[in-house]
């Protein structure tokens, strides 16, 4: 027997939620699928692999003013930043809640970013687990899974009429009344099977291949754009910068990449990272060497949107077969 | 021969000659079904090249890294302008750039590990389908179209000013300023973009409405009269703003005003590197 909530059910719920607080859900954008703030429950896109986008932006904006100063009467004032009210976000996958509890490693490090934690406070995840494998995923290489309901307060799964539901936190208890529940005789389909990556002993091998040739050649074809970065549900890296607003000045934090030309660029013009070469190998280097160095779990979740995204096909899955191979043929 | 097997041997020669030390084309993407860009330093990986409809990019832009090494390169119609736009522009040497050129039959649309027989409706508009510059020729010439129509421009411009604004507004609502259509423009190519300076500062890091409009709108103004429509930059957005629709306008301008098309040759300079003291263009008056 599973608990289980009918497809009608399910919408009577999610409209009786954003009575109280914001609901994001999947919604149809310009030809792609977004996670937006939804009115109406009609506007929700239930039949989709992927959104565009990870729901990233919803506890790291691309731009957020850190605080204001204010100059008023002769008095300069200090404005922290605060975000009000509820959140609930319906329809991620659960590679990209495995991208928020990634983000929580440095986010929530102690002292903890005084922004991001206001945001992962007041917002609730409810997941939908994957029944389809899309041809760019590799989530169960990356510790998680498309059945993997641990980083969600709701996970739904959909079978016939409707979706079997896991309950995961406390939160998610209370997000979701038993009223809309019943039991049913209905069991977990199948996860579906998803393509494999060899990422077993991934950072070992990174860490040799650092003076590899294969970087330049790798990055030969890079633009040096910032869209890997943008899509990755767990890149986390930031420019800070004041503006000014009408009289008021704000410090605002924008998404930023380790690939743009000039993001290591210094003082007097120097930069350590000038090569193209160097720039791609940083952030495959930071995903597989630096950040399970520091915070244990590789910083990668799978879900191959950057795969699917680049223009010119830097596939972190192929590169993560030839690092491999690299190693075995320098032993030979 | 088909296109890819031609492409092929060509580099090959190339390399084994030491006439190039590098030759730029495409290969099969790990998809399976859509193209990549390759660079090929080796007689032995030109069997990787493929060309066919898929083949999308404009490796032009690669050039400028390639600077003072003889390198080979595929081009379409398009990005052959490219070059030309390049060569005026005193950013690469003719010398040091061997052109194989296609002649394109269009692009298809194809999205990740997606192709379809559906032509781009970029492609539909063109009215070049032989390159403009090349060493090597693939495929058999085909008399070049003389009337540009910019029919996606005139729905446009048919909108009030309201209209327009509302549109753009909305478009550019999106744009995360990501850069890659700076980045794969082979007409951006500043050593330092206005989007980085900071002083002068003509535009604020902030994600926001108002300076992806400043963004987006100086950056199509920087390509005004330059701009080749390889439309790289709106194939590459990850937020599908339709870019082409600004730099088409652009284009629509000059031509209009000063009969002159980016990259159609390597001789006639761009409108707005030249001075005529009795120029009159009807601005202003």
């Amino acid at each position: 027997m599973s608990q289980f909530i009918s497809k009608k059910d399910l919408l009577s719920w999610l409209s009786k939620l954003a009575e109280n607080r914001s609901l994001v859900a999947p919604a149809r954008v310009a030809d792609s699928i977004l996670f937006r703030k939804i009115d109406s429950t009609e506007e929700i896109v239930f039949n989709f692999y992927n959104t565009n986008f990870s729901p990233k932006e919803f506890f790291f904006p691309p731009s957020e003013a850190l605080f204001s100063v204010e100059k008023k009467d002769g008095q300069i004032k200090l404005v922290p930043t605060v975000t009000r009210g509820e959140m609930v976000i319906f329809g991620i996958r659960p590679c990209d809640a495995k991208g928020i509890a990634t983000l929580d490693l440095p986010y929530l490090e102690e002292p903890g970013d005084a922004l991001y934690i206001q945001h992962r406070k007041r917002t609730g995840l409810i997941g939908l687990s994957c029944l389809t494998a899309c041809p760019e995923c590799f989530c169960t290489s990356m510790g998680t899974g498309p059945d993997d309901a641990s980083n969600f307060d709701i996970m739904l799964t959909e079978v016939e009429d409707g979706y079997i539901v896991q309950t995961v936190t406390e939160r998610g208890k209370t997000l979701l009344p038993e009223e809309f529940l019943t039991m049913k005789d209905v069991a977990l389909p199948p996860a579906p099977l998803i393509s494999l990556v060899p990422s077993k002993g991934i950072t070992d091998k990174m860490r040799q291949a650092f003076d590899n040739p294969y970087w330049s050649r790798l990055a030969d074809r890079c633009l040096h754009c910032n869209i890997c970065s943008y899509v990755c549900p767990t890149c986390y890296c930031f420019d800070i910068r004041d503006c000014t607003n009408k009289g008021r000045i704000d410090r605002v934090r924008s998404w930023e990449s380790c690939q743009s030309p000039g993001f290591t660029k210094i003082a007097g013009g120097y930069d350590p990272r000038a090569d193209k070469g160097s720039r791609l190998r940083q952030r495959l280097a930071h995903k597989l060497i630096y950040f399970p160095e520091i915070y244990g779990p590789l910083h990668c979740t799978g879900c191959g949107r950057c795969v699917k995204t680049c223009p010119v096909n830097i596939d972190i899955r192929e590169i993560i077969q030839d690092i491999q191979k690299l190693e075995r043929e320098s032993n030979a | 021969m088909n296109p890819s097997e031609e492409i092929a041997k060509k580099a090959k020669e190339l390399l084994q000659s030491k006439a190039v030390s590098c030759f730029i084309g495409y290969q099969r993407a790990t998809d399976g079904v859509t193209a990549r860009p390759l660079f090929v330093y080796t007689p032995e990986e030109a069997d990787k090249l493929v060309f066919d409809q898929t083949c999308t990019h404009n490796l032009v832009k690669y050039l400028l890294s390639r600077k003072g090494k003889a390198t080979g390169i595929v081009v379409k119609p398009c990005d052959s302008r490219a070059i030309n736009l390049l060569l005026i522009e005193h950013q690469i040497e003719r010398d040091e750039v061997f052109i194989i050129g296609v002649v394109c039959p269009g692009i298809v649309e194809a999205r990740w590990n997606k192709t379809s027989d559906k032509l781009k409706d970029i492609c539909k508009l063109c009215q070049q389908h032989s390159p403009v510059i090349y060493d090597s020729l693939v495929g058999e010439p085909v008399p070049e179209l003389q009337a540009e129509a910019y029919p996606d421009v005139a729905r446009i411009e048919a909108l009030s000013m309201a209209e327009r604004k509302a549109f753009w507004e909305e478009h550019f609502s999106r744009c995360l300023r990501c850069y890659a259509c700076r980045q794969v423009c082979p007409g951006c190519y500043c050593s330092e973009c206005f989007a980085e300076r900071l002083d002068p500062l003509w535009v604020g890091i902030r994600i926001a409405p108002s300076e992806n409009e400043m963004w987006n709108t100086m950056r199509a103004f920087h390509l005004s009269g330059r701009c080749i429509g390889c439309n790289q930059c709106e194939q590459v957005c990850p937020v599908n703003i339709p870019l082409s629709l600004l730099n088409r306008k652009l284009e629509k301008e000059a031509l209009e005003l000063f009969k002159f098309q980016a990259g159609i040759d390597a001789k006639t300079p761009a409108p707005f590197a030249t001075f005529k003291k009795d120029e009159k263009i009807g601005i202003g008056e």
